[in-house]
């Protein structure tokens, strides 16, 4: 962001519109949303009949236990295995494509703005 | 008609050789559009049946067999040829534009192939004609990646041989139809479609290699070999039972690796493996819903997928870099590519109303027909997954998270018109999806949109999404780092050649010890002689007369022999 030529009113418009995720609050305010939804998605069960090929899923709000569990249980996982097979960039030597820029002639790196 | 007299896979190596006497340019760039819609359309017109039977050293080879399965196969390789040439225009490398007509012309040909013989000789084909894909990133890195990849594919290819010789053998048969587990053949041809398809510990391959290809190359690459192995699973292995649970394997543990890893494209690639533990689930239940389920899967599936490419290629192609940790507020300057991302990851994680719903669905419904509840689990707990490593993952660290500062202008035109086709076809197949339910091999009976369906899919992702965010303000959801991940390629990119060396070591020693003793017993003996006989020795003393004495006892004892016989 220290960059000084960088100006939000030239980005392209979708873009600029975009930026409202950024604002300050607008975070709390998709959260709030989304706190929101899954209440609705929660309720729901309770009014209408699901009926799955298991008598498991027509527990209300099982979908909504087992979406949340999963996710987290996912996250703590792979957290813990980081740890354990976490390795530097050059762990293969540097003849490897994590170590290597990808070349300049394949790319055309160009500023919105240039 | 001519052309219906041509295998659809001879109009991609008829194009490959027109390329090369075009110029460089434009031209090319439509003759890579027209092979493709050329092909799509001869393989729509085409009747079913055996339609270029050949005799080939007293085999009868089938080179184009048509049937629903194949003609589905062989539509939607058309259709991501199309795309992914489409989303190519811009490059002018003869290298990378020939590998694509070869690779996706002999994958094609492989999906036709009604004998096993033609089907290794397009398993190898595609093995080299995507390699070059990888090669033309043309940096050190890229090759040893490329080799290795090669050495992989390549011997997939041989151990298919080696099974349809074992299979000949036992039943004078080459026809490539259904087959049972049981003989060493089939055990072998299992282990080479296995091997293509990325099953658990043979996957490697596929994350090694797909990250190392160029921009355009990953978008190609990952379309074609993993869903030909699909569809060569589908067609030789329906209904055999330890897919059901190594697809379940492969659902799940990429999971983790793509959670943690930082090269986006290689994320995908796992995230990629993982959708087609859902596919290997499918054929493995076998049933008539379970194989629409997986081909209708294969097919949202390379669209999806390759959107995914094309939008991290894009993004690597106007940032040069594509790892998560240096990336990040991209949305600003490229809105387009990251509303195109956003639709090919809403479309893999199977929100409704896109294509991942109405294909993923179908599978869900046969596991729950089958009544296998602990598959059903995993199952859903991988639909999680996926939404956590592509559908959220992808795009918040690319486009959103932390601002990098990094301002690229959006993606070329060709490259945005080739995302927009394809983010369409994702929205289309979810909101209508009765075409290509027409398109698959068995009746479908199955309604995706019923409200207790909808809603149940809804709760699960947006709970996990609500998951999402409750971790993130914690501050537990971990940040991505520069780093790398172990995985199998560890056993012979770190492990091998250091017991190589080890070895070499060893023998070494055992070889320069046992020489060594030699060579000091022998120096011994040497220098023992030098000190009885050398000039300072005792016999050196005595020498003239010693020796003149021995000579004499010589000369009397061969007299005394001589005259004795004499």
């Amino acid at each position: 962001m220290s960059d000084p030529k960088d100006n939000p009113d030239t980005y392209p418009a979708l873009g600029r519109m975009l930026t409202w995720v950024d604002k300050p609050g607008n975070g709390n305010r998709i959260f709030r949303a989304l706190i929101v939804v899954c209440a609705l998605l929660f309720v729901a069960d309770f009014v209408i009949e699901r009926h799955g090929e298991f008598e498991i899923e027509d527990l209300p709000g099982f979908f909504a236990v087992y979406g949340f569990v999963s996710f987290t249980v996912l996250i703590l996982a792979a957290k813990a295995l980081r740890g354990l097979i976490k390795r530097p960039e050059d762990y293969y030597g540097d003849k490897a494509i994590d170590r290597e820029d990808y070349p300049k002639a394949g790319l055309d790196e160009v500023r919105y703005d240039d | 008609m001519m052309i219906d007299q041509i295998p659809t896979a001879f109009l991609f190596f008829a194009g490959a050789l027109v390329l090369l006497a075009l110029p460089q340019g434009r031209l090319r760039g439509v003759l890579l559009l027209l092979v493709p819609i050329l092909a799509g359309w001869q393989v729509w017109s085409l009747p079913f049946g055996n339609l270029q039977p050949v005799s080939f050293f007293g085999f009868d080879l089938e080179l184009m067999r048509v049937d629903k399965l194949a003609r589905l196969f062989g539509l939607v390789f058309c259709l991501s040829a199309f795309l992914g040439n489409l989303y190519a225009w811009h490059v002018r490398d003869t290298v990378q534009q020939v590998a694509a007509l070869l690779y996706a012309g002999s994958a094609i040909g492989a999906v036709f192939a009604g004998d096993l013989i033609t089907l290794f000789f397009y398993w190898e084909g595609t093995a080299i004609g995507s390699v070059f894909l990888i090669w033309a990133r043309r940096t050190e890195g890229a090759f040893h990646t490329g080799m290795r990849y090669l050495i992989i594919q390549i011997g997939s290819g041989v151990i298919l041989l080696a099974g349809v010789a074992l299979v000949y053998r036992e039943t004078g048969s080459i026809a490539f139809e259904k087959m049972t587990l049981g003989s060493l053949g089939t055990w072998l041809i299992f282990l080479s479609f296995g091997i293509k398809a990325a099953f658990p510990l043979l996957h490697n391959w596929l994350q090694d290699a797909y990250p190392a290809a160029t921009v355009t190359g990953s978008v190609i690459l990952s379309a074609f070999t993993t869903k030909l192995a699909i569809y060569a699973l589908a067609r030789g292995f329906a209904g055999t039972e330890i897919l059901i649970y190594i697809g379940a394997v492969m659902t799940i543990f990429p999971l983790f690796f793509s959670e943690m890893e930082n090269d986006m494209r290689r994320v995908l690639a796992y995230s990629l493996n993982n959708q087609l533990g859902f596919m290997v689930v499918g054929i493995g239940i076998g049933t008539d819903m379970a194989l629409n389920g997986a081909v209708s899967h294969a097919f949202a599936h390379i669209l999806y997928k390759a959107l995914l490419f094309m939008g991290m290629g894009a993004v690597l192609f106007r940032t040069g870099t594509i790892k998560a940790s240096e990336l990040g507020g991209l949305y600003r300057t490229m809105p387009l590519t990251t509303i195109l991302t956003i639709v090919g990851a809403v479309s893999i994680s199977a929100f409704p109303f896109f294509s991942g719903f109405v294909t993923k669905s179908l599978t869900f419904a046969a596991v729950g027909n089958a009544h296998l509840w602990v598959i059903w689990g995993a199952l859903v707990f991988a639909s999680v997954g996926v939404l956590s490593d592509t559908g959220i993952k992808i795009p918040y660290y690319t486009f959103f998270a932390h601002d990098s500062g990094m301002r690229p202008k959006e993606a070329p035109t060709s490259m945005l018109l080739a995302m927009g086709l394809t983010a369409a076809l994702c929205i289309a197949i979810g909101v209508y999806p009765a075409p290509l339910y027409a398109l698959l091999p068995y009746d479908v009976d199955f309604t995706p949109y019923t409200t207790g369906h909808v809603i149940g899919q809804f709760q699960l992702l947006m709970f996990a999404l609500l998951a999402f965010a409750v971790l993130k303000r914690a501050g537990i959801y971990p940040a991505e780092e520069r780093a790398i991940y172990l995985d199998t390629d560890w056993s012979y990119r770190w492990l091998l050649p250091r017991m190589i060396r080890w070895i070499a070591t060893l023998t070494g020693r055992i070889w320069g010890g046992t020489t060594g003793m030699m060579h000091r017993r022998v120096q011994n003996i040497i220098a023992g002689l030098y000190h009885s006989h050398g000039p300072e020795g005792r016999m050196a003393s005595v020498w003239p007369t010693g020796s003149m004495v021995i000579w004499i006892a010589v000369l009397l004892g061969v007299t005394l022999i001589v005259s004795f016989f004499g």
